[in-house]
């Protein structure tokens, strides 16, 4: 069982704020980024057990940049990675996920939803 | 008894020798008549003697004087003696002649005295005329032989001397005559001799000298001068080059000009020469060919006299300049009329025709200028001909009509053009009287279906829609007054009774005093850019809205995600009580709904791309129907089917076009429900050209706003019947497959209509979806 923690790229404090709250009521561990940025900087720093970004985000880096940033450089959390979408009709985002087969869990979703995707992605903490 | 011949036969011969001298000196034919007889009575010893001379019907009648014992006869006794003289033919004839009254004294043998014997010998030419009669009345007796002889002399003496005489005075009458002649030529004639000394002037001459015409004769030649004045060297002023038999030459004086012709011949003597001068004064004749050449030249219009064989033989300045050569003279010199004739042929044509008429009377011809350009003429030519007929001249008159051609083929060009516009345009055009009946119509107008006697008399008011009449009527008014009016929009009535936008303008037509008499009016049927571009509008629109809404959308997903998130963890925590338990589920309900606004809102925004497949448009109808027709059923309402059962696929996703399928019909189940009578559904499919429409129509309500429609949130339906979003998304969805939606309220009766048109499958699209079903 891995004890490395789940990190959260998500821009939107209370979408962070419930998401922390779900996932450490069921027992996994978190870290979050405010943004793509600093998530990557998370990444290169230490050990993550999965990664769940959201796909649209400010500044200059996008949930997509994540995706494709830690296919080059952490080959083994591409299977560990859920993306959230605010917009899974946009047709960037059907290509990403059609062609990575990545997870994505559309907003608003219900807790059960999130919980179901993350036990199947990353397993039970 | 001796008779007077024989009394002194010497002295008769003295008196014939007499007689000749005397004959040969006379001038004066009755004195020497008179004593002709005079010496014949004396030689015969007659008591009377008389030459009767022959004028024609006429005869003069010579006596001898009357000597002592005879008396001159009296008139009757003349007559009688003329009457037997012109009868006489035969030689010396002696008559008894019975006078009355009778000769006075004498005529002794004769019995009262009534009785004479007169001898009648006939004068007769050398050609044998009858020139007279010598007539004697005798004492006694017929003349003896020598007597006879002796009167044979004598009318051979008379006969001579008649016809001296006659030749004479013919001779002087011709003379006389010659000078009359001469005198009556008003040219000058004067004759001078070898040393220039006037010989005979005429009349005409020396009265223009103011003297009579032989107070010339002598004068030297030089005297002249005055006539005339020439620079010669020699003696007369008329006289060039004295070698020449003839001469002619025109000499000027300051008022005069004189054509003068001169001859020389020989005069008397051999070594004399006779010049004869004869001034013809030309003066007028100049002037009227000055004047002439004068007019010749200063016509506007080309005047020309020309061989049959096209050459100029003069020509006007006019035509020198419509030819555009520099000077007559090149124009003359030049054979210009290979050059002349741009069409050799037409020259043939031209000849034929003059040769055929004679006078060609406005003649056009094409000819061409020195430079090349062309010069449309209008002539008229006359053909001078010879005795045999053969032209040896042409003349003519020729008109520069190059301007008016020109302006002529101008005006026929720009009439062609108009006709041109006025039958290609696209535009109905009409002419309307001032009260405003319809008097012509262009070709577009009775291709738009108007029939003719639709149009023309009748009013164009009668087919602008009622409420619009009075614009119509007020814009005539106002063009009728002399304004123009543009781009008035009104609703007309088309040939198939349709109403159709038009926009109209209207401009004003003047007379010659510019007074309106007539108005244009150009309609032009603008009803399917009207509808174009309220479409283009309302996709724009549409197109904004998306934007909006797909932004909003964005934004509200994330609380709305923070919202749900804490509500389902709440709802876990099992210290909430139960009421606020309730209160939880509210908000998680609502947070639901919004949810689903949302996701509506976002698949209005931005459609899902369109599955390409071919769609059976009557079976995703009826397969939409058979979802609702347990409530349409158990409500009463009708649905009609009009299919077209040969429908075309169409392209796109069935899954797609059910959900705006199922949109409409629910639209229109609602919209009939909200009425009371009996709902009826028609759903209609036919192909409009590339394109399958499906247009479903309800007796419902109608729609309040048909354009509004498909706007989000635009409903008026009450409570939670909806999200505001299901037109709105169906709009997308056809916009999608590049279709297109609209909506209208029912024309006749209730309700309303709403139109989905998709496209047809293409050839090569139908064959690519078969290729790719079969393939699968």
């Amino acid at each position: 069982m891995s004890t490395s923690p789940i990190l959260l790229i998500e821009d939107e404090p209370s979408v962070t704020a419930f998401l922390r709250a779900a996932l450490e009521r069921r027992g996994y561990a978190v870290e979050d980024a405010s943004s793509g940025a600093e998530g990557l900087e998370k990444l290169g720093d230490r050990e993550y057990s999965g990664v769940i970004s959201d796909i649209r985000m400010p500044g200059s880096v996008n949930g997509a940049e994540v995706h494709a940033w830690i296919q080059l450089n952490r080959p083994e959390l591409c299977t560990r990675i859920i993306l959230i979408s605010g917009d899974t009709a946009n047709s960037d985002t059907q290509q990403l996920l059609k062609q990575s087969g990545t997870p994505c869990i559309e907003k608003p979703f219900r807790v059960q939803q999130l919980l179901t995707v993350v036990e199947k992605t990353f397993g039970k903490p | 008894m001796k008779t007077s011949a024989s009394r002194s036969p010497l002295h008769a011969a003295d008196e014939l020798m007499e007689l000749v001298v005397d004959a040969a000196h006379s001038r004066n034919l009755p004195a020497f008549l008179e004593r002709f007889a005079q010496r014949a009575t004396r030689m015969l010893d007659a008591r009377w003697g008389g030459v009767m001379v022959f004028r024609g019907r006429e005869t003069d009648l010579y006596q001898a004087q009357a000597d002592a014992d005879a008396s001159d006869l009296q008139a009757a006794q003349q007559a009688k003696l003329i009457r037997l003289g012109r009868e006489t033919r035969a030689d010396a004839e002696t008559l008894a002649v019975s006078f009355d009254p009778p000769l006075v004294s004498g005529g002794a043998e004769h019995k009262d005295g009534q009785f004479a014997d007169v001898t009648f010998v006939p004068i007769t030419a050398s050609d044998e005329e009858s020139l007279g009669c010598l007539c004697l009345i005798r004492r006694k007796g017929t003349p003896s032989p020598g007597e006879k002889h002796l009167l044979h002399a004598l009318a051979s003496h008379a006969a001579l001397s008649l016809e001296n005489f006659r030749r004479f005075s013919q001779l002087e009458r011709s003379k006389r005559q010659w000078v009359e002649d001469i005198d009556a030529i008003s040219d000058y004639i004067v004759v001078h001799d070898r040393s220039f000394r006037i010989v005979r002037t005429n009349r005409s001459l020396a009265s223009h000298l103011g003297v009579p015409p032989a107070a010339l004769v002598g004068d030297p030649m030089s005297s002249l001068r005055q006539i005339a004045e020439t620079r010669s060297e020699i003696p007369c002023p008329f006289c060039r080059d004295t070698q020449q038999a003839r001469e002619e030459y025109i000499v000027a004086s300051p008022e005069r000009i004189f054509l003068v012709s001169t001859s020389r011949t020989p005069g008397v003597s051999d070594d004399d020469t006779r010049t004869i001068h004869v001034l013809k004064d030309m003066t007028d004749r100049r002037e009227a060919e000055r004047r002439y050449r004068e007019l010749f030249d200063s016509i506007q219009e080309g005047l020309f006299f020309a061989t049959p064989e096209g050459r100029f033989l003069d020509v006007n300045d006019a035509m020198v300049r419509m030819l555009g050569y520099e000077s007559r003279e090149e124009l003359l010199r030049a054979d210009v009329s290979t050059h002349l004739y741009p069409i050799a042929a037409e020259r043939e044509r031209f000849f034929t025709a003059l040769a055929r008429r004679g006078v060609l009377r406005n003649y056009e011809e094409t000819l061409r200028r020195k430079d090349g350009t062309l010069l449309h003429t209008l002539q008229n030519i006359t053909a001078v001909r010879d005795a045999s007929g053969k032209i040896i001249q042409i003349r003519g008159l020729m008109l520069d009509v190059t301007e008016q051609r020109t302006f002529q083929s101008q005006l026929q060009r720009e009439r062609d053009f108009n006709q041109k516009i006025l039958n290609t345009t696209q535009s109905m055009i009409l002419v309307l009287d001032t009260a405003g009946l319809i008097s012509y119509a262009n070709r577009r107008a009775f291709e738009s279906g108007y029939r003719e006697d639709e149009l023309i008399g009748h009013r164009l008011v009668d087919w602008v829609e009622a409420a619009q009449r009075e614009d119509f009527e007020a814009a005539l008014e106002t063009t009728a007054h002399g304004q123009q009016v543009e781009n008035l929009e009104l609703r007309v009535r088309r040939s198939d009774a349709s109403m159709g936008h038009f926009s109209i303008s209207l401009s004003p037509m003047r007379d010659e005093q510019g007074a309106v008499n007539s108005v244009v009016v150009v309609m032009t049927d603008i009803t399917d850019a009207v509808l174009l571009q309220a479409k283009l509008a309302h996709s724009e629109k549409m197109a904004t809205i998306g934007r909006l809404v797909s932004g909003v959308a964005h934004e509200v997903n994330n609380p709305l995600a923070a919202i749900l998130g804490f509500t389902d963890l709440l709802l876990e925590n099992p210290a909430i009580p139960d009421n606020a338990r309730e209160d939880l589920q509210i908000i998680l309900h609502e947070t639901q709904r919004t949810k689903d606004i949302v996701q509506d809102l976002l698949s209005f925004a931005r459609q899902r791309p369109v599955q390409r497949e071919l769609v059976h448009v009557n079976a995703v109808l009826r397969q939409t129907i058979k979802l609702r027709s347990y409530d349409f059923a158990s409500h009463g309402v009708e649905v009609l089917e009009e299919f077209d059962e040969h429908l075309a696929h169409a392209l796109g996703d069935s899954q797609q076009l059910q959900q705006v399928f199922l949109n409409i019909l629910n639209n229109a189940y609602d919209a009939v429900q909200e009425v009371g009578q009996r709902g009826r559904i028609a759903i209609r499919t036919s192909r409009q050209g590339s394109n399958i429409e499906i247009a479903i129509t309800d007796n419902g309500t109608g729609v309040t706003d048909t354009e509004r429609i498909f706007d989000p949130f635009y409903t008026t339906k009450q409570g939670n019947k909806g999200t505001g979003l299901g037109l709105s998304i169906c709009y997308g969805i056809v916009r999608a497959h590049g279709g297109e939606i609209l909506c209208r309220n029912n024309e006749n009766g209730p309700g309303s209509t709403f139109i989905v048109r998709v496209p047809v499958a293409t050839e090569a699209a139908t064959a690519a979806a078969i290729a790719k079903e079969a393939g699968r």
